[in-house]
């Protein structure tokens, strides 16, 4: 176990040398010119765009900027791996940014993946242990909606009917959302999600109440609600788990189309915006903790997934 | 110790409102049992009666497919039903028919009543919990134990199956152990809160041969101290001549002979029965068609007219191809299903 966790950090080095690299790379292959309105409505003048060549080091091939940036280079105030994030073109710390802005994009990744976990899961169960029934066909029919249609359409018309119609809900959310005025944009975010959760629930429930240990169940004198509901639920569930812990590393990487629909203050928004700009420093950084963290969630994941199932070690 | 136990553990609860009558446990009579299918209605059990008293060992034998493990799963009440579809017959449980009994109150009887165990342990425990809490969950459920008393409890049984190190192993999951120790927690489940009726299913099918014979040994025993009726299922004659008292053979969903065992070893008395002593089994073809036979159980949506077996019959007639033969009394304790059972047991 301890080595298995060693080894899979140790794994997540080059993965993140890697990720982060693609990125930089990427982001300043963008054509346009980062000082490009920086000075009002002229252009900027030769000595400031210069001076800010010279203080994001854009005058340095993209290697050695990378270098420079992970801190491999050695600059005075430290790269990445002093633990330096550097700071964005309009001369704010990125860390800071990202700060401000993350527990928005924890918050919105929490509140859709209680949606999927709360719906998919019960859908799953009704429908599993009634297949072939009335529900069962109407969740498939649902989910295959919810499956095909993209979610800027969604999230539109989740922010027309249910928002500015019946005004249930906040249209938009201000900067520090409350769970509340997060409740449609992570609905939206979530039901794609749900629609996978509930199959997934459903395909793994009908599958083991076939098992043969579902029938000793029976055969123990359980109730069949208990058979159902400890025994074969318990076993269907890993899977479901699995699949819930990775698509939250995922939401945790922020949501970029959800949050420009509700124009949330979010990670993903602050890389839309990056995007825009030309912040290469911006982008990149934001990139690199997303990468991290969902680095981690994986991992976490994985040690949970020997939890759930005992005939998986981690040895 | 075991044993003085449980039995104070069930005091607890109200007497068992099931008393056998002259040691009479189980009678089943006439039972019918069909799979309702897409294809079409497989009669898989086609008239079975039998008796199992107090103490009394009857062994189920037949080949695959023949309807052993439906007749098993129809007395626990565990067949998917549909597709599974009982139109005929009574399973008397101390004189109370099962069938006809208010689910809620059957159900309490697996368990404390009529118990089984199951060819495949590794399938048949659940994989994510510990074999000690599966085995708790029995006094949990029927017996409302706390859980350091029911875990105390599945200590016990686990002792009292000679699984070495109980109190350590408890914690451990079903592939923690091997086939044979994996058995045993499965009789140890189904022996918890002493049953009068256990049938198992082919207990020993997966495993070796030198387990078998300690896993027989060990139901023997249980057997004779709890005075419990045990129905023994197999497809393989010789694992269970010694522990036997009588012996049913099945064939295409119906009994074609009953008898004790040693009479029975002696002269069989269908033809059935005697292709199966002659196909002396052997390791390396389980499950496979018996040599001394030759050919296949009938398709049970199309059974042949007349005796299903006559097909693979050596001494069919024409009267074999038109009249079904019933089970009838050749000498005193001797049933035999077939038109020429004389002939056949003085052979
Ligand atoms: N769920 C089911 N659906 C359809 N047919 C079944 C089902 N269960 C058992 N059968 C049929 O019933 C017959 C008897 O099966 P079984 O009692 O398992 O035989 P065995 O004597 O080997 O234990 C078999 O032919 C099998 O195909
Ligand atoms: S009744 Fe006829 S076919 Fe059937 S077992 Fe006897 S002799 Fe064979
Ligand atoms: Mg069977």
């Amino acid at each position: 176990m301890g080595t298995y966790i060693i080894r899979r950090v140790l794994q997540m080095i080059p993965v993140l040398i890697g990720a982060t690299f693609l990125i930089f790379v990427m982001v300043f292959a963008l054509p346009g010119d980062p000082t490009d309105g920086k000075c009002g409505e002229r252009p900027c003048s030769p000595a400031y765009i210069a001076e800010f060549k010279k203080e994001y080091n854009l005058n340095d091939n993209v290697f050695l900027r990378y270098a420079k940036y992970t801190g491999i280079w050695p600059t005075e105030q430290g790269g990445l791996l002093q633990g330096n994030l550097g700071k964005n073109y309009n001369g704010y710390k990125v860390v800071d940014d990202l700060k401000e802005r993350y527990p928005t994009t924890a918050k919105l990744a929490l509140v859709a993946i209680v949606f999927e976990v709360v719906i998919g899961i019960a859908a799953g169960v009704l429908t599993g242990v009634r297949k072939g029934g009335f529900l069962d066909n109407l969740v498939l029919v649902s989910t295959l909606v919810v499956i095909s249609i993209p979610i800027f359409v969604i999230g539109a018309l989740g922010q027309y009917f249910l928002g500015v119609k019946a005004g249930l809900f906040p249209v938009t959310v201000g900067s520090n959302p409350s769970f509340y005025e997060l409740l449609l944009p992570g609905m939206v975010l979530g039901s794609l999600s749900i629609a996978y959760v509930s199959r997934l629930t459903r395909t793994n429930l009908v599958e083991n109440l076939r098992a043969d240990y579902v029938r000793t169940a029976i055969a123990k004198g359980l109730t069949r609600r208990r058979a159902v509901g400890v025994h074969a639920l318990r076993n269907s569930l890993i899977p479901v788990v699995t699949f819930v812990g990775y698509d939250f590393g995922g939401l945790l990487g922020g949501a970029i189309v959800t949050e420009r629909i509700f124009n949330i203050q979010g990670v993903g928004n602050y890389i839309y915006r990056g995007i825009l700009n030309r912040d290469g420093m911006a982008v990149v950084g934001a990139v690199t903790v997303l990468v991290f963290v969902y680095l981690v969630v994986n991992l976490i994941v994985d040690l949970l997934y020997g939890v759930l199932d005992p005939r998986i070690s981690h040895d | 110790m075991t044993t003085t136990t449980t039995r104070a553990a069930k005091k607890a609860v109200p007497e068992s409102r099931y008393v056998p009558e002259d040691g009479l446990l189980l009678d089943v009579e006439d039972l019918h049992v069909e799979f309702h299918t897409a294809d079409g209605i497989a009669k898989a059990i086609n008239g079975v009666s039998f008796q199992l008293r107090q103490g009394e060992t009857l062994a189920i034998l037949g080949e695959s497919g023949s309807g052993k493990s439906v007749t098993a799963q129809a007395i626990m009440g565990i067949l998917d039903m549909p597709p599974a579809v009982i139109p005929e017959g009574k399973i008397r449980y101390c004189g109370q028919d099962l069938l006809t009994m208010d689910p809620e109150v059957r159900r309490k009887t697996r368990g404390p009543e009529i118990s089984m165990i199951f060819q495949d342990a590794l399938s048949s425990l659940n994989p994510v919990f510990p074999v000690g809490w599966q085995i708790a969950e029995m006094f949990r459920q029927h017996r409302e134990l706390n859980k350091s008393d029911a875990m105390n409890e599945a200590v016990r049984l686990m002792e009292r199956v000679q699984i070495p190190a109980a109190r350590e192993r408890v914690k451990a999951y079903p592939h923690q152990f091997s086939g044979g120790m994996r058995q045993r927690i499965m009789i140890a489940m189904a022996i918890a809160l002493d049953p009068a009726v256990l049938i198992a299913d082919e207990p020993t099918t997966a495993l070796d041969v030198t387990v078998q014979a300690q896993i027989m040994a060990l139901l023997e025993e249980l057997q004779e101290e709890r005075k419990m009726g045990l129905i023994l299922i197999t497809h393989d004659l010789g694992v269970v001549a010694d522990v036997a008292d009588r012996i049913a053979v099945m064939y295409a969903g119906r009994l074609v002979e009953t008898a004790d065992i040693l009479p029975l070893y002696a002269s069989p008395a269908h033809p059935y029965t005697r292709g199966l002593l002659e196909s002396i089994p052997r390791l390396d073809q389980k499950g496979q068609t018996l040599a001394a036979i030759g050919g296949l159980p009938p398709n049970l949506m199309r059974i042949p007219q007349g005796c299903a077996f006559n097909p693979r019959c050596r001494m069919a007639q024409d009267i074999c191809r038109q009249d079904r033969p019933e089970l009838r009394e050749i000498v005193s304790g001797r049933f035999s299903a077939c038109h020429f059972a004389e002939e056949v047991i003085d052979a």
